[in-house]
């Protein structure tokens, strides 16, 4: 199915519209200052040299031939696609009651109801889009997690910044009112103005009204849990929507939490987190509901859940060729060469798990037949070998000599791993995201050469945030990378080859 | 007698030295003592507390944090029973560590290696006399001991109540894989704050968990000594200050006695650069070997007792380092007497050669001032006509003598003749004054630091440790005016979490059991108010108004409004005063004791037994300083050294303008016993002389000790305390004590060797 044109930006006058905003932004100090750094990591990259927790630019990371599939080849240069790719860009309403920051301290597996670096999650994705942007990608797959909380006012800010435009990026009453405010005594929480490293005023600069250039590359989105469920784990429902559109929140941790936490049953007590604990136990102790002192806050009935239908509808609206109905599996042929199949694999009984159903199974294999001499490349959230039901798909492309990658996201790493198969094989490649350091997007380029050799190349992008951390992009990054419970750590980031890569593929047949 | 005079002046040089070396000495040793053995050490960045864990657990989270380079960790235990060579504790701790960096230097034998092996701090080794190869039996097992070690993230036995060894991990195999303490050294110990910050996030399930960066290791070693160290090192700044002006004074004094001689070399045609390069380099050729002698005095001196307090701190002298500085005093000793020379040398060379020979300062020809033009009633000198004022010195020389008011007065006039040399000399006298007034005046600051609470402001003399429900009985004992139920928490500020501080509760009602001086705003009356000391609002930013966020042991986060900020000088200002509920109601626990204000009159040791007999054990209510022998056995050794010196200057400089005077006014004095006055009148000119220079110098140097020197020791000491050193009447009436009998003993000695020189000599020399 071809993609139909973007609304509002690829006409003459759209685009003046565009730029007239864009000037009157400027002049009023709305969009964001955005030093122009990082980027393309073949031209540099953005490191911690010696170790003291301190960004700096560093060295390009030039392309590792990778030959797990097929050797090297000769004269692979013939560009035949060049897509980029953002995935779990978590676009938080940091001040929504519906969510549990305070079970963060509590370590695997919650360590993401927090983040120091959440409430400028729109300012780091419209820094990723306007990195995007100059790698001049023919199109961009947005990989799911796009939301945080699956809120309609997060929605409303994911599709303002992928589409351009002014992005609100405020909830509830004016300025900031959460668990970072430093009124809040409850030092698990950074709170920018007091905590090292200061950032006095950064959480109500992050309530500003700013700008974003959209990307100028059609997109086209898969969806992950976040977009869905409550917290990624719980199917929305009139409560949770009581709780989203309230005015009260849960923001300081109560001692008795201790208690209840210690209670739980556990494999292995040695541990005071949660790791060991079963994640049903989990889940009945969040529809439990748990302790904790509340705070009024400002309501918003914005922060209403989205439904999967409407959140279907005002993508197709936004330009992704999604059927009617409330799943979005679809195909994008991106011109003659290459077929893009996308798959939805989100539980909608809820729970983090990718889940694929022989229906789309069967669509899959309809996608396939119908690509015709197109190279494939298949698009989901969670990866089809960790999803329920991905076994069957994933033996359909491991019969297909035409399928050259899946792309994927969810597990926030940079990882690459060859899929041997009787047919010579594809690449898995699951990118990293915006959510958690490094913060990063990813190009894949599709090559050839005139003796059929075939090759994915692709390599990481840093968003377009400053260094020195003074603009809300660039403060992102650096607490993300700083985050003692994020990417740093967990080793996102995964090994060189694993982010800027030459894929060598199977040559194509004559 | 030029010999002598020039052994004179070298005596004042090398007494200037020895102040200048024993005051160098100490604040050298003092100074830098933490930072030299945290260094050798190799102190951890981070030291983190907590209740025991296990180490897979704690190595994850810590190995998470931004900025760390390495970590290790170590299980402490206490209350374990010691014993070897002459001692033994029942409250021993035990450090159990793994391979690596330790955090401990070894200052004799070796480090760990292996299992049966220990490594016992160096106080312990003092006080029980071990050495490497003796054996200590730690609960009950016998293990060797290898090493000796300086430890400076706590002060040493028995300044430390528990005893502290070392032993590796795996002889006690029993304790499993459990870690209570961390270690953690960092890339770059300038953003400590920055990990410090991750860290409280991920701390959650790790109870009582503490942070302490290297910096509060300082600060709290630092309390350890109180402000002792402090006192020490300002009054050393200042020692060297004072030494300086006594060498300038006593050089340009040197400079003016040798005027005739410079009109001599001026007038066989000696250029004016070559007399000053002259004098110049006599002044710095007389003073380079006294002041070598001098400096090497002062720093054997002070060097023992300066590392005994060191070695009670766990912290380590200058050792070969402190040549450096003595060989920079040296040269600014021998430099500053030079220019000394060499400045008063230059101004003479631009006089008339007459008024040169004729001692520079009786040229005739300008009109005296006013208060130095003779009284006609008054008596002239017998000879030298162009003297014939009569100074104001004099004059209250004269109305103070009595009878022999007239042979004094006659004194006071020889010695302010020579108006430069007089000056200098006063000046000389004035700064040994004023330090001796500034020694008096800090001892007795030092002995109430000691004794008095009230000089951190507590109006309680005792504390009991007995529990809160006690304090009504506490009451009902004879001679017990109140009681109070006192909590100590330490505790680190949140937002700075490597800040130590002190959150002190007392029960509403009580506040002012404990009530520094209020520098700035208003006394706590709310229960979420406090006041701070100086010491915390410097450090913190912190002013009425503001809010002081508390990081408590355990992980919570209390928040108080500053309502007034105090001259606190416990815990170096670094303070807070607070409800006692709030603590109860934050789950702070801390130190908790009833404090105990007497009735007036009150017998303490009867009041003692009653608290004896509801099962306390009762101590004095700590004041400012530690009453530990050592430290202030140090103090006492700087000041007795730095009294004497001042003595000898004194003494010195005393005898040198009298001998002068007698030289110089030889054929009067020959004169006066020729028409029949005995060795007492001759004493009694001069004693006038005497008093000529030195009731100037008292009263210049009391006023200096008042403005400059008291002022200034205690600024640098405590700043943040208020510290008075301004010296009582009897402070007064014990300096003009000391110095009149140091003017005394100086009259007799020149009066008899005055007595002892040939009367014609002297005739002989007026023909």
């Amino acid at each position: 199915m071809k993609r139909r044109a973007r609304r509002g930006a690829a006409t003459p006058r759209g685009a003046a519209t565009l730029t007239l905003l864009a000037t009157l932004a400027a002049a009023c100090g709305i969009e964001e200052r955005a030093p122009q750094v990082p980027g393309s990591t073949l031209r540099a990259t953005v490191v911690d040299p010696d170790g003291d927790g301190t960004l700096e630019r560093g060295p390009a990371e030039r392309l590792v031939d990778r030959t797990d599939l097929a050797p090297r080849g000769r004269g692979a240069t013939r560009e035949v696609a060049r897509l980029g790719q953002l995935t779990d860009s978590h676009v938080r309403d940091e001040e929504s009651p519906a969510r549990v920051p305070f079970l963060d301290r509590l370590g695997p597996p919650v360590t993401s109801t927090f983040r120091p670096q959440e409430a400028v999650s729109p300012q780091v994705l419209t820094a990723a889009v306007r990195s995007l942007n100059a790698e001049r990608p023919q199109a961009v797959l947005v990989t799911g997690d796009l939301l945080d909380n699956a809120q309609r006012n997060e929605l409303d800010q994911l599709l303002a910044v992928l589409a351009g435009g002014p992005v609100d990026p405020n909830s509830g009453g004016g300025g900031y009112r959460g668990v970072q405010a430093a009124s809040n005594p409850d030092g698990s929480f950074y709170r920018p103005s007091v905590d090292a490293p200061r950032h006095r005023g950064v959480l109500n600069r992050a309530q500003e009204q700013f700008f974003s250039p959209g990307l100028r590359a059609p997109w086209y989105a898969a969806l992950g849990n976040h977009d869905l469920l409550v917290q990624g784990e719980l199917a929305p429902s009139p409560r949770t929507d009581a709780i989203a559109t309230g005015d009260e929140a849960l923001f300081t941790f109560a001692p008795e939490l201790r208690g209840t936490l210690d209670d739980l049953p556990r494999s292995d007590e040695a541990t005071p987190d949660l790791r060991d604990v079963p994640p049903e136990e989990i889940e009945r102790l969040l529809e439990r509901g748990v302790p904790g002192r509340e705070t009024r806050v400002a309501p918003d009935a914005a922060r209403r859940s989205v439904s999967a239908r409407e959140l279907v509808r005002r993508l197709r609206a936004a330009g992704t060729p999604a059927p009617p109905g409330d799943r979005l599996d679809y195909v994008a042929d991106l011109g003659p060469r290459l077929r893009v199949v996308v798959l939805d694999t989100v539980n909608r009984e809820g729970g983090a798990e990718g889940v694929l159903l022989p229906a789309q199974v069967r669509f899959l294999a309809r996608a396939l037949r119908r690509a015709g001499t197109q190279s494939v490349v298949v698009v989901d959230h969670h990866g089809l070998d960790r999803t329920r039901g991905g076994d069957a798909a994933l033996r359909l492309l491991d019969a297909d000599r035409r399928v050259v990658a899946e792309l994927s996201g969810d597990t926030h790493r940079h990882a690459i791993r060859p899929r041997r198969t009787r047919a010579g094989g594809f690449w898995q490649i699951t990118t990293a995201s915006l959510a958690d350091w490094p913060q990063q997007g990813r190009m894949v380029r599709l090559v050839e050469g005139p003796d059929g050799s075939r090759a994915l190349e692709t390599w990481t992008v840093d968003h377009a945030g400053g260094l020195d951390g003074q603009d809300l992009a660039g403060f992102g990054r650096r607490m993300a990378f700083l985050d003692a419970q994020g990417g740093r750590p967990q080793r996102f980031a995964g090994a060189r080859r694993d982010r800027n890569a030459r894929l060598w593929l199977p040559p194509r047949r004559p | 007698m030029r010999r002598g005079r020039t052994l004179l002046a070298a005596a004042i040089v090398f007494a200037a030295a020895l102040v200048a070396g024993t005051a160098l000495t100490a604040a050298v040793s003092l100074s830098g003592g933490f930072e030299r053995a945290a260094d050798r050490a190799d102190l951890p960045d981070l030291i983190v507390r907590f209740d025991a864990t296990a180490r897979g657990d704690v190595e994850r989270r810590l190995a998470a944090l931004p900025n760390v380079e390495t970590t290790r960790y170590r299980t402490e235990f206490n209350g374990v029973w010691l014993q070897g060579g002459g001692g033994r504790a029942t409250n021993g701790a035990v450090h159990a560590v793994e391979p690596g960096r330790r955090g401990y230097a070894i200052a004799r034998g070796r480090d760990l290696r292996g299992s049966g092996e220990t490594v016992v701090e160096a106080g312990v080794a003092r006080e029980w006399g071990l050495e490497p190869g003796d054996t200590l039996s730690i609960a009950g097992g016998r293990l060797r001991i290898v090493g000796v070690s300086i430890s400076p993230d706590n002060v040493a036995y028995p300044l430390a109540k528990a005893p502290r060894v070392y032993v590796d991990r795996r002889d006690l195999g029993r304790i499993g894989d459990d870690v209570n303490l961390a270690l953690a050294w960092l890339r770059d110990p300038a953003r400590a704050d920055v990990t410090l910050a991750q860290a409280r996030a991920v701390s959650f399930g790790l109870d009582d968990l503490r942070f302490i960066t290297r910096d509060g290791v300082r600060v709290l070693i630092g309390q350890a000594a109180g402000i002792v160290i402090a006192l020490l090192v300002a009054f050393s700044l200042v020692a060297v200050t004072t030494a300086g002006i006594m060498l300038g004074a006593s050089a340009r004094s040197e400079v003016a006695r040798r005027l005739p001689s410079i009109g001599v070399q001026r007038a066989v045609g000696f250029s004016r650069a070559s007399v000053v390069r002259e004098q110049a380099a006599r002044g710095a050729l007389l003073a380079a070997p006294a002041a070598a002698v001098g400096l090497a005095a002062g720093a054997l001196a002070m060097r023992g007792a300066a590392e005994r307090l060191l070695a009670a701190l766990n912290e380590i002298g200058p050792g070969a380092g402190l040549l450096w500085w003595l060989a920079g005093a040296w040269l600014a000793i021998v430099a500053l007497v030079a220019a000394a020379s060499a400045w008063p040398a230059w101004s003479a060379t631009r006089e008339p050669i007459a008024a040169l020979l004729r001692g520079g300062e009786l040229a005739v020809g300008k009109r005296p001032r006013r208060w130095l033009r003779p009284r006609p009633t008054s008596p002239s000198p017998p000879h030298n006509a162009g003297n014939r004022r009569l100074s104001t010195v004099s004059r209250i020389v004269s109305a103070l003598g009595g009878g022999g008011g007239g042979l004094g007065a006659l004194g006071a006039r020889l010695a302010s003749a020579r108006r430069v040399r007089w000056a200098a000399t006063v000046a000389v006298l004035g700064a040994a004054s004023a330090t001796l007034v500034l020694l008096l005046a800090l001892a007795s600051l030092l002995v109430s630091l000691r004794d008095d609470p009230g000089t951190v402001g507590k109006t309680y003399a005792l504390t009991a440790n007995l529990p809160p429900s006690a304090v009504a009985e506490v009451e009902r004992i004879p001679g017990v005016a109140k009681a109070a139920e006192r909590t100590a928490v330490e505790a680190s500020a949140a937002f700075s979490l490597g800040q130590p501080l002190r959150l002190v509760g007392f029960a509403r009602g009580a506040e002012d059991f404990e009530a520094p001086p209020l520098a700035e705003g208003r006394r706590r009356r709310a229960a979420d108010e406090a006041e701070v000391g100086v010491g915390l609002a410097d450090a913190l930013g912190l002013r009425p108004g503001s809010r002081l966020a508390v990081a408590l042991p355990g992980g919570r986060e209390g928040r108080f409004r500053v309502a007034g900020v105090v001259r606190a000088l416990e815990n170096d200002g670094r303070i807070a005063y607070v409800r006692e509920d709030r603590l109860d109601a934050l789950g702070a626990s801390g130190n908790t004791v009833v404090a105990v204000r007497l009735e007036r009159g009150a017998d303490r040791a009867a009041v003692g037994r009653g608290l004896g007999a509801l099962g306390a054990r009762p101590s004095e209510a700590a004041a400012a300083t530690t009453r530990n022998r050592g430290f202030l056995g140090v103090l006492a050794t700087v000041l007795r050294i730095v009294a004497v010196t001042v003595a000898l200057v004194c003494l010195v400089v005393l005898a040198q303008a009298l001998v002068l005077t007698a030289r110089e006014r030889r054929p009067t004095l020959a004169l006066l016993r020729t028409v029949g006055a005995g060795r007492a009148s001759i004493a009694r000119v001069l004693a006038g002389a005497c008093a000529a220079v030195l009731v100037p110098a008292a009263l210049l140097g009391v006023a200096v000790e008042v403005l400059v020197l008291g002022p200034a020791v205690a600024s640098l000491a405590a700043g943040y305390a208020g510290l008075s050193l301004a010296p009582t009447a009897g402070h007064l009436a014990l300096a003009a004590g000391a110095l009149a009998a140091l003017g005394a003993a100086a009259v007799a000695v020149v009066a008899r060797r005055v007595e002892r020189e040939a009367v014609v000599a002297g005739l002989r020399e007026e023909a």
